[in-house]
């Protein structure tokens, strides 16, 4: 690199377990550009990012300011070095106020360690005017809405000298008005100097802020390209560095028997007469923006909520699902969202989670430890899972092989009706690909599959036929074979677009 | 299948041995005389007097398993204890019907806190710590600060099922041990406890009834907070509202000692009651060190810390 870099990262090495997250990465940032890391999920940004916010130490490799080394021991170091972050999952503190959230763990303070209230809220105060935003230094962070949570995070960065701004993803949860105000204030602070990286996958995004643009795949740097003269295509292929495999719509052809039959099904305030059928062997993708009313359907389809009204048929008998329990044994199963928090049970080994929901539709009293192990073992070599046995715990899988964990244990019982909410969320391209196959099969198999997914690329190349839900409605349904990103998109946003 | 030195019961049982071995050297006799410490007479003693807390620890066990907490089985231990008596010394009944009452109030008790964690969605630290005070309370009203002399109305030489009296309290606490051991490992039931308290919300995805399985917990943690107090009458010979006083504490730290994690997910019933042993050796023992008798509650406190913080760098250690 003939031009000095001012961020360096040189040969950063990262594994956890069995999972090589990074493989020496090498790349450089200069002093007062946008920086754009892109590549699929599981590419190792995210793991880049925790580096460099202090949070994971690499195993090898170094990260160099200006020529010089950083030593990024703790979240701490990494702020005091000035490096400010604002995270995708919206860290804040909710019961604090906006000059508590901006200040908080470096309070300003006087003689005695006591907090000098007035300095920080005349500081909050001007920094809330530099990035004009109009909400009171006092108000409670609860009563914010996404966009300005998400920019008191970018307050919250600059309230100390802060000269690198790593963003990551910051757009998930805003719409296009408050995503258009963030852009400004970048822009404002790429003028002032700050560096900026932004991780992102939404490409538009990208073009739009970023000069340069770095990207990663399977945990390698791949290439960094100059905004001008390269093509979003360009930038795809590099991500995915293969060709996807062929749709869903050219492998099986689904049968005319509808398994699933949602009639008028409603539940305030999340989704209203939403009416859809799903025929044996047919993969279906649920595809709307975060809040559309998508995974609440789906839980109340596996009996998690009661509807207000409208009905559930499963080959044409009624079913009145009040818990996961009859749902799962009057045959819908559902991988959930979030496979940490609603798929596995940590103190469990991966035997015990496999054969856990089989065991429930059964109602089986006893534990034969000889058969579920057996059962365990079938499963883990069936669906392809990289585990060191069936007795250790699924942390010590990777994200995909939890994934497939989860997705095996629900496959045990056979469902009629598979519920899929972001499947291969968070996992890397190759589980992904595996998933997929999964979920094919089981459709050829028979099974109705109505798939969630924020993943436009991922609904096209899945379904048969993809359903746009927005603000809690049905919006329309395109077939697979015929659709484009853009048709689907135009009917998740269209009033949205109108609005603004 | 599971290495030995993998099986979480075995250290509890090294420290309870070691524990054992160190009494017995220091409380050594002179010449001539008998062991103060390690002899059949007094083994019995400390069974007897673990049982107490012995049986309650099981139901703390697998509330502390299932993620949950409970604060009120010393509490529900003295209402049971003085109902039972109520019954069985001033209202005449026989006395295993009196002592089942007894457990039956220990039940109530449970699904009251029960109740309160499911239906009202109170943490259970709350609803049990409410418990807690509703039971002591109803236990003073009932029997208006006197006591009842369940030993005069024990026939002398009480020998139920022709085992002598003594022997009761450990075979129950051993029974009930055994089969709570197997409820837990070998049936789906515990099996689902492990999984709630392992992750509540993807038990519930699992199709676990969670709500059911949590109810049970509490209530089982009620019987057997019930029975201990019915035992306890039996032991002390006397039902008055002030007992078992403080005991839910030791209960948890039993549990906790027995491999119990209060994040849940982890620990046994067995676990539970090696280590109201290990307190109950304790608690015989301390007293008859000469200067030792300040120092007790002092020790069982540091023996608490020590063996949870070895039992986490195990843990580390293992994985």
């Amino acid at each position: 690199m003939a031009i000095p870099a001012g961020l360096e990262f040189r040969n950063v090495s990262k594994s956890f377990g069995a999972v090589r997250a990074l493989r020496g990465v090498s790349l450089g940032v200069r002093p007062g550009e946008a920086h754009a890391l892109v590549g699929e999920n599981g590419a190792g940004k995210s793991t880049l990012l925790k580096i460099l916010a202090g949070i994971v130490q690499p195993d090898a490799g170094e990260i160099l300011w200006e020529g010089t080394r950083m030593h990024l021991g703790s979240p701490r170091e990494a702020l005091e070095r000035g490096i400010g972050m604002v995270y995708q999952e919206m860290l804040c503190f909710p019961n604090l106020s906006v000059t508590g959230n901006i200040f908080a763990g470096r309070e300003l303070t006087g003689p005695g360690g006591t907090l000098r209230h007035a300095a920080m809220r005349a500081r909050t105060q001007t920094l809330l005017g530099e990035l004009h935003l109009t909400i009171s230094p006092d108000a409670e962070a609860e009563s914010l809405s996404a966009a300005h949570r998400q920019l008191l995070q970018v307050a919250r960065a600059l309230a100390f000298e802060c000269h690198i701004l790593v963003l990551d993803e910051p757009t998930t949860s805003l719409t296009d008005a408050e995503a258009d105000h963030l852009f400004a204030v970048l822009e404002k602070l790429k003028a002032r100097g700050v560096t900026l990286l932004y991780v992102s996958h939404r490409l538009p995004e990208v073009f739009r802020l970023c000069d340069r643009i770095s990207v990663l795949r399977d945990g390698m740097h791949v290439e960094t390209c100059d905004r001008r003269g390269v093509t979003s295509e360009h930038i795809v292929r590099s991500m995915v560095g293969r060709e996807l495999p062929p749709r869903a719509a050219d492998v099986s052809v689904p049968s005319s028997t509808v398994v699933l039959q949602v009639d008028r099904l409603t539940r305030r305030p999340c989704f209203r007469d939403v009416s859809l059928s799903v025929h044996a062997g047919e993969i279906v993708g649920l595809f709307g923006l975060v809040g559309a009313g998508r995974s609440e359907l789906l839980e109340t389809i596996f009996g998690l909520y009661q509807a207000d009204s409208g009905q559930v048929r499963l080959d044409g008998v009624p079913v009145r699902a009040d818990s996961p329990r009859h749902a799962a044994r009057a045959g819908i199963a559902l991988v959930p969202e979030e496979r940490q928090r609603q798929g596995l049970c940590f103190n469990l080994t991966v035997r015990h989670n496999l054969v856990l929901p089989d065991r429930i539709v059964k109602g089986d009293m006893l534990v034969h430890t000889a058969r579920e192990r057996r059962e365990a073992q079938d499963l883990v070599s069936r669906w392809r899972i990289k585990a060191a046995g069936v007795e250790v715990p699924p942390e010590s899988l990777s994200g995909g092989n939890q994934q497939k964990v989860v997705l095996a244990k629900w496959l045990a019982t056979s469902p009629r009706v598979l519920l899929l909410d972001e499947p291969t969320k968070g996992v890397d391209v190759g589980a992904k690909f595996e998933i997929h196959e999964i979920v094919r099969r089981e459709a050829a198999g028979g099974a109705a599959c109505l798939v969630v997914s924020s993943d436009l690329p991922e609904v096209l190349a899945l379904a048969h036929r993809i359903i746009v839900m927005r603000e809690g409605r049905v919006q329309g349904e395109i077939p697979g074979a015929g659709a484009t990103e853009e048709a689907v998109m135009h009917l998740a946003t269209a009033d949205l677009r109108d609005a603004s | 299948m599971k290495k030995l030195w993998q099986i979480r019961e075995l250290s509890t049982v090294a420290i309870l041995v070691v524990e054992i071995l160190f009494f017995t050297w220091w409380l050594w006799p002179e010449a001539g005389r008998s062991h103060p410490f390690l002899n059949a007479g007094n083994g019995v003693l400390i069974l007897k007097y673990s049982a107490i807390y012995g049986i309650a620890a099981i139901g703390a066990a697998i509330v502390i398993i299932s993620g949950g907490i409970d604060l009120a089985p010393g509490a529900v231990m003295a209402l049971a204890g003085v109902i039972g008596a109520d019954l069985f010394v001033t209202k005449g009944w026989g006395l295993t019907t009196s002592m089942s009452v007894g457990v039956l109030i220990g039940l109530l008790s449970g699904l009251l806190s029960a109740g309160l964690i499911v239906l009202a969605r109170l943490p259970p630290f709350i609803a049990t710590l409410g418990v807690m005070g509703i039971t002591r309370g109803a236990a003073f009203i009932i029997t208006e600060g006197q006591y009842f002399d369940v030993s005069s109305r024990l026939i002398g030489g009480w020998r139920p099922l022709g085992l002598p009296a003594d022997w009761v309290a450990p075979i129950i606490m051993l029974g009930l041990a055994l089969v709570f051991q197997v409820l837990m490992t070998t049936f789906q039931w515990g099996r689902a406890v492990f999984s709630v308290g392992g992750n509540e919300t993807a038990a519930l995805f699992s199709g676990i009834a969670v709500n059911r399985v949590k109810m049970s917990v509490y209530a089982i943690a009620g019987a057997l907070a019930g029975v201990s107090g019915v035992v306890l009458v039996l032991v002390q010979g006397q039902g008055k509202a002030d007992l078992a006083n403080g005991y839910e504490l030791d209960i948890i730290a039993s549990a906790v000692v027995g491999g119990a994690s209060l994040a849940g997910g982890r620990g046994s019933v067995m676990g539970a009651v090696l280590g109201t042993l290990i307190f109950g050796v304790l608690r015989n023992a301390l007293p008859q060190i000469q200067g030792a008798t300040f120092y007790d509650r002092l020790i069982v406190g540091l023996v608490v810390i020590v063996i949870v913080v070895m039992d986490q760098l195990l843990l580390k250690k293992r994985a």
